[in-house]
């Protein structure tokens, strides 16, 4: 178990598509290594990101893992805090009925309080 | 001479309105990609003149969750359409 005294919390902000680019998988593999080493996690996903959470993805068309399932599972990593922005949202008219379940619909304002609360925040 | 346009980033890249400002008729777009998200704005049948084509490619859309997001003057494509969609225009164009 982590001594409480090395235990952080720790912010991830998740700005990019799922595939095109590397980002959303490398921020994911941090912040499931983050939980599993007893970090308090929270995942913010904004611009780009959101499309990450779009239910339906069957990725193995394109020879890649489906991430969409990925984030369907960061609840058992311990990882409950999962925002996504809704002006993000709108911006791209997503409706939040399309996105994965369990995912909180938060504004900037709650989102500049994760940032403001945690020890450390990774911005990819 | 016919052009096909692809596109391959999301619509932050502002990648569409660049494209459809040269425009000839008889030209077409095809989202692959990250492009693929373009299907979800509003209006996007709005952006384009009827003789413009414009299509999808399936496995894409598929992949990120966007199959039943595709708008009904989308054609969708598999791999084997991209290939004959490159040879029956005279050119290409990547938007990138």
């Amino acid at each position: 178990m982590a001594n409480d005294t090395l235990k952080k919390s720790v912010t991830f902000i998740s700005r990019h598509a799922p595939y095109g680019v590397n980002n959303a998988r490398l921020t994911l593999d941090m912040a499931l290594a983050s939980a599993v080493f007893g970090q308090n996690v929270s995942y913010v996903f904004m611009q780009d990101g959101i499309y990450q959470l779009l239910k339906n993805q069957h990725a193995d068309g394109i020879h890649s893992k489906t991430l969409g399932k990925a984030l369907e599972t960061l609840s058992l990593y311990g990882i409950d805090e999962v925002c996504v922005d809704a002006e993000s949202l709108a911006e791209r008219n997503i409706q939040s009925s399309e996105l994965i379940k369990d995912v909180q619909l938060v504004s900037r304002v709650e989102i500049a309080k994760l940032i403001d609360e945690a020890d450390a925040v990774f911005n990819l | 001479m016919s052009c096909l346009h692809t596109i391959n980033k999301t619509p932050d890249s502002k990648l569409l309105p660049l494209c459809v400002s040269v425009l000839k008729p008889g030209d077409g777009i095809l989202f692959i990609e990250d492009g693929i998200y373009h299907c979800a704005m509003t209006n996007l049948d709005t952006k384009f003149d009827t003789d413009i084509r414009v299509f999808t490619l399936q496995e894409d859309a598929a992949a990120r969750g966007m199959l039943k997001r595709n708008l009904a003057n989308i054609e969708f494509l598999n791999y084997r359409g991209f290939v004959e969609l490159c040879c029956k225009y005279d050119k290409i164009v990547s938007w990138f």
